[in-house]
């Protein structure tokens, strides 16, 4: 059957395109049909359900943060998804708790997606919480000065700018925080 | 019957340019020109970022020239300003030869160049203030990505017209899958760029992958094939083994490519059912692989020995077995338990770069080598320059993807071993990316030899006439 596409224009163009709108319906449209735990934010006030808390809208300046981070390239080299796997759930862990691995409903504020590609650096879907405030102005100055055999590119321009600096602080403190998972409370600030 | 029209396509490819039409090639030659030009200046910041690995504070008071910035820019850059331009550049010149006739619209091409031209350049400026849309692939502002969509039509219009037109009844292998990559980018490039902008969180992810997944699959992986399918027939003088395999890669791959996108986000906050038809469909894709790379070793039997002297064939050759290393990888990489270690690591860049540059910038430079002496009616300044353009590129090639791949294959079996501190697991990659750096320079060298070789070709083209029989 498929011959015809041989010589004939319009059919090989119809063809093609049918073969393609199957897979690419299937797999685009149809799944947020489906599972609706991609669009609805996420809430749990019971905790025998696991980590209890609710996802709220970011901040005017976490979303200030969030544009530096996404202007920077951040993403390129920091993921943020605790993955179903054992040792991302301990390596996003804290103190000898383990990180709750990351749902799909706690991402629903999140445009664009920074789920990331690529761990040069930790993931940070769970910084949140984790170092305080002047950590992290000393770390973008050189990060070298806080962590030896770091290859993260000094942000000198970022540090400098206490505006920039205090978004930036502001969305790293956000990140991972909808689910109260550190049963001790004890987040930075 | 299948066999006869196996072979007539054959004949007919193979004598494509000797009818009596004569090419005008102005839209080629302003593509491949422009697109080797990013090819060497692109190459130049690959390398600084292979630099940053090395020495981390290097140019690191500059912020436009920081990492976050320069790696969309070398991504964008070798995707769209080289790669890109050149099947572009590459379809400009074989759609009229397949099809006997004169290009539909010279000057609607030409345009076409230099609307891609501005395209470029705007998008280097952009990348490099920071203006960045977040997506990968898709980083490019909205304003420039109407440009590229009239950009795609007018190039679209441009080839469908010169088919619809043709000479020939029957359509040869390269002119489906050119036809193919038009639509499906439309689509795919629709989706990535403007869909994206209507959804968040993990259903913004799937549609991002689906974009990034084809822009490969459905993009760089047919205009490639179809360059493949032309050249290595030109070069080699020999008919295609098969027609029928040549369908069945074909439609295999039109249907079975699509699904794939979902296979980015394994063990990640996505359903997993979604996960597993990913890695279902990402294992079939060794169908398609498999019949095209079959059909392109059967077509050389006997006629190996054509290497030696061949330098459009050597990067042709070494290009498909590329594709067929770069397609296993793929698939495997798609099984939960693989993917549990080398994914997110250096494994993947390692990956990534056998597939655009092992096997789809191979295909280009190929069919540059062959093109651009006879659209200048001449001979190539140099084949030794010409072989040395190859074994750079091959060995350095070879050094950057065998070295990630050892690199992150490791990396990911420290990371699976959380008594091991994150820091240590990046100090341990340092002599990796050493080893990629002056891999890196090595590619680099060959970039500045093919670059260096086209420009006396063309330079020189009047002192050089072509011999007799070209």
């Amino acid at each position: 059957m498929l011959r015809k596409a041989d010589s004939n224009f319009g059919f090989a163009i119809g063809a093609a395109l049918v073969f393609f709108f199957i897979g690419g319906t299937l797999t685009t449209v149809v799944p947020p049909l489906i599972d609706k735990t991609w669009a609805k934010p996420f809430e749990n006030n019971d905790p025998t359900k696991g980590p209890t808390g609710k996802l709220k809208p970011y901040t005017e300046i976490e979303l200030k943060g969030r544009e530096i981070y996404v202007r920077e390239g951040c993403w390129y080299c920091h993921t943020q998804q605790t993955r179903t796997l054992l040792a991302d759930t301990k390596r996003s862990g804290w103190k000898g708790v383990d990180s709750p691995i990351s749902t799909p409903d706690e991402f629903v504020y999140d445009a664009p997606h920074m789920f990331g590609t690529k761990r040069t650096g930790p993931d940070l879907s769970r910084v949140g919480g984790k170092y305080d405030s002047q950590w992290h102005k000393t770390h973008f100055r050189n990060p070298r000065d806080l962590v030896p055999g770091s290859v993260m590119p000094p942000f000198p321009w970022i540090a400098d700018d206490p505006e920039e600096l205090k978004a930036m602080t502001a969305y790293l403190q956000s990140l991972g925080r909808s689910k109260n998972w550190r049963p001790d409370n004890d987040y930075e600030k | 019957m299948p066999e006869e029209t196996s072979n007539l396509a054959a004949r007919r490819a193979a004598a494509g340019d000797s009818t009596a039409v004569v090419h005008a090639d102005t839209t080629a030659k302003w593509f491949l020109i422009s697109s080797i030009a990013y090819f060497f200046i692109v190459g130049i910041i690959a390398v600084t970022i292979a630099a940053k690995f090395v020495w981390p504070s290097l140019l690191g008071s500059v912020q436009y020239l920081t990492y976050g910035r320069l790696r969309p820019l070398h991504v964008n850059g070798m995707l769209f300003g080289w790669l890109l331009a050149a099947d572009m550049g590459l379809t400009f010149f074989m759609i009229p030869r397949l099809c006997g006739v004169k290009l539909w619209s010279e000057k609607l091409g030409v345009a076409t160049a230099a609307l891609w031209n501005v395209i470029i350049l705007s998008a280097v400026v952009c990348l490099l203030l920071g203006i960045n849309q977040g997506l990968e692939y898709a980083e490019l502002p909205l304003a420039l990505d109407v440009l590229v969509v009239i950009a795609w039509i007018m190039f679209g219009a441009n080839i469908f017209m010169t088919v619809a037109s043709r000479k020939y009844d029957q359509m040869y292998v390269s002119i489906w899958y050119i036809m193919g990559t038009i639509l499906w980018t439309a689509f795919v490039y629709l989706t990535g760029n403007f869909a994206v902008l209507f959804a968040t969180g993990t259903n913004q992810a799937n549609l991002n992958w689906m974009y990034v997944h084809n822009a490969v699959g459905l993009i760089f992986t047919p205009v490639g094939l179809a360059i493949a399918y032309y050249f290595i027939q030109k070069s080699s003088n020999m008919p295609l083994h098969s027609h029928k395999l040549s369908m069945i890669g074909f439609w295999a791959l039109a249907f079975v490519y699509v699904w794939t996108g979902a296979h980015h986000m394994l063990h990640g906050p996505i359903s997993q059912w979604l996960q597993t038809i990913a890695i279902a469909f990402s294992v079939m894709l060794l169908i398609p692989v498999w019949a095209v790379v079959y059909n392109f070793f059967a077509t050389m039997k006997g006629q190996w020995h054509q290497l030696k002297d061949n330098v459009p064939l050597k990067f042709l050759m070494s290009g498909v077995v590329f594709y067929l290393l770069t397609c296993f990888q793929g698939p495997m990489h798609s099984l939960r338990s693989v993917n549990a270690i080398v994914s997110k690591t250096d494994w993947i860049p390692g990956h990534a770069h056998m597939a655009v540059l092992g096997a789809f910038s191979f295909f280009a430079i190929a069919g540059t080598y062959y093109m651009i002496p006879r659209v200048y009616k001449t001979r190539l300044f140099s084949d030794a320059l010409g072989n040395w353009s190859f074994w750079m590129l091959m060995m350095g090639g070879l050094g950057f993807f065998v070295t990630l791949w050892l690199g992150g294959f490791w990396q990911g079996w420290q990371w699976n071993n959380p008594a091991i501190p994150f820091i240590d697991t990046v100090v341990a990659l340092k002599p990796v990316w050493i080893v990629r750096f002056f891999s890196g320079i090595l590619m680099f060298v060959g970039i500045v030899l093919f670059a260096y070789n086209i420009m006396a070709t063309i330079l020189g083209a009047k002192d050089r006439p072509e011999a007799a029989a070209a």
